[in-house]
């Protein structure tokens, strides 16, 4: 039977190869974490429900991507069809922080005319003792790029819930205030099937009618 | 070793290997190969940094030359499972070393470089060759927007590795080596058309996808021998010139749209 949802959301997850990208997803979508996790080649596929309040249930279409460079050519047909996206450095990797710009501008170029909400996500938390990023650059960093920052650990199960709620969140409210639209061609947010317990908003009802017709 | 003329390249350049790994090393491309020797295999045996010989030390040095000899290649992620794969079978790292330039110089067209033409191309081939035998199946991905390199990638790129069973892995390598990458069109239109009925049951994209990675599993494929058999017949004709042709489409695609 088909999961009842709000809307659904397609994220793509970027940032440079041994970051943990897989690792993250994997500790959300399976709950589990592996000490050693294989190379991603090319372009993997995960989904998962979130409540975001009770009641109202969004699916998660997350996309998971190579971080070496030359598989861009391939992953950057995926940024089109995204509303959101968590960019990853490793805080035990100076290089994966300094490269968050070129993936930044990378997605740019390939993304239009749609946006992507990015939240920027400083990963491997547990390994403080290593960190080569402080959480105040991190943070700095973000707020110029007017993303959200948060710090997870998929080893520890530190904010990997959060990192993909937040996002969720952020991007449900651009969506009710008619800041991101549901278009015709663009897989970034669709309608999903609605109980009848929700229908009390305004967008709810549209939405929903939208499905029937 | 002899029928992929591996063989032959490595006795007319003898001590070239040595030399290669003997020579002056590019940092990053040293770099980006020790992060993924950790990560090739870790559940053999053979591969942990505990075992003894450990066959991190030769994957990393079949790499490392060849990074340096196809330098227009370098490496490329998938390159280390079939590194790792080929350590394996032969049990010796030169040959290893001339069987991966086999692969990756002649056999494969251009999957591994930075542009991935070969690899993009050869995708889009597959999805038109489904058009043409399956075209159900065609159909449904065109419906749900799905991509072939999203459900393809990895067979392409790790040639089945991780994929399907180990047996049916070397089969396919073998007929790979004696007879080119055409065998890979018809591994994979084999799996579809096998299995285009449990596809159309999909009827939404997750489901597409995870029927995708369905197919590759169970009976069918574990019947290695039948799987093989399979493999000539239930695609039915498929000449090289119809491929040739559609590379060549394809490619020009592919560069349009760059």
């Amino acid at each position: 039977m088909e999961a009842i949802w709000l809307y659904q959301f397609r994220l793509i997850v970027i940032g440079d190869s041994t970051v943990g990208k897989s690792c993250l997803i994997r500790r959300f979508t399976e709950g589990r974490f592996a000490q050693v996790s294989d190379p991603t080649v090319g372009v993997d596929f995960f989904s998962r429900l979130v409540e975001i309040e009770p009641g109202k249930r969004i699916k998660l279409q997350i996309w998971d991507t190579a971080g070496q460079e030359r598989f861009r050519s391939i992953t950057r047909a995926y940024y089109r069809n995204s509303v959101g996206g968590l960019l990853l450095f490793d805080i035990t990797n100076r290089r994966s922080f300094q490269n968050v710009h070129e993936w930044l501008e990378e997605t740019k170029a390939h993304v239009q005319p749609y946006q992507i909400v990015f939240v920027l996500v400083g990963h491997k938390c547990d390994l403080d003792t290593q960190r080569q990023v402080t959480r105040h650059e991190a943070e700095k960093l973000a707020l110029a790029y007017g993303m959200r920052y948060i710090e997870t650990s998929a080893r520890d199960a530190i904010n990997v819930e959060k990192a993909f709620t937040d996002l969720t969140r952020d991007i449900y409210e651009l969506v009710k205030r008619g800041e991101i639209t549901i278009q015709e061609g663009w897989e970034g947010v669709k309608s999903g099937f609605v109980p009848n317990v929700v229908h009390s908003s305004e967008e709810v009802v549209k939405s929903d009618r939208r499905c029937l017709c | 070793m002899v029928v992929s003329g591996a063989q032959a390249h490595m006795e007319q350049n003898p001590g070239y290997y040595q030399k290669l790994l003997d020579g002056d090393k590019n940092d990053k491309l040293v770099e980006t190969i020790k992060t993924d020797i950790n990560r090739t295999f870790p559940d053999n045996v053979k591969f942990r940094k505990t075992a003894d010989p450990c066959l991190q030390k030769t994957l990393y040095n079949v790499l490392v030359a060849y990074g340096h000899h196809n330098q227009s290649v370098g490496y490329c992620q998938g390159m280390n499972f079939i590194a790792g794969y080929l350590i394996l079978i032969t049990r010796n790292e030169e040959e290893t070393f001339w069987l991966l330039d086999a692969l990756i110089g002649r056999i494969l067209p251009d999957y591994y470089s930075p542009e991935m033409m070969g690899l993009k191309t050869d995708q889009e081939v597959l999805g038109e060759l489904v058009k043409m035998k399956i075209p159900a199946v065609a159909e449904l991905m065109e419906k749900h927007g799905i991509m072939w390199t999203l459900v393809v990638s990895r067979w392409f790129i790790c040639l089945f590795i991780d994929i399907l069973p180990v047996e049916a892995i070397l089969r396919i390598w073998d007929c790979l080596f004696y007879e080119g990458s055409k065998i890979i069109f018809r591994v994979a239109l084999t799996l579809i058309k096998q299995h285009q009925a449990f596809i159309l049951e999909a009827t939404n994209f997750p489901d597409i996808c995870d029927k995708f990675k369905q197919i590759t599993k169970g009976p069918f494929v574990t019947d290695c021998h039948n799987f093989m058999q399979k493999i000539f017949t239930e695609p039915g004709s498929l000449s090289m010139a119809t491929i040739d042709k559609l590379r060549e489409t394809c490619r020009a695609n592919q560069i349009a749209q760059r």
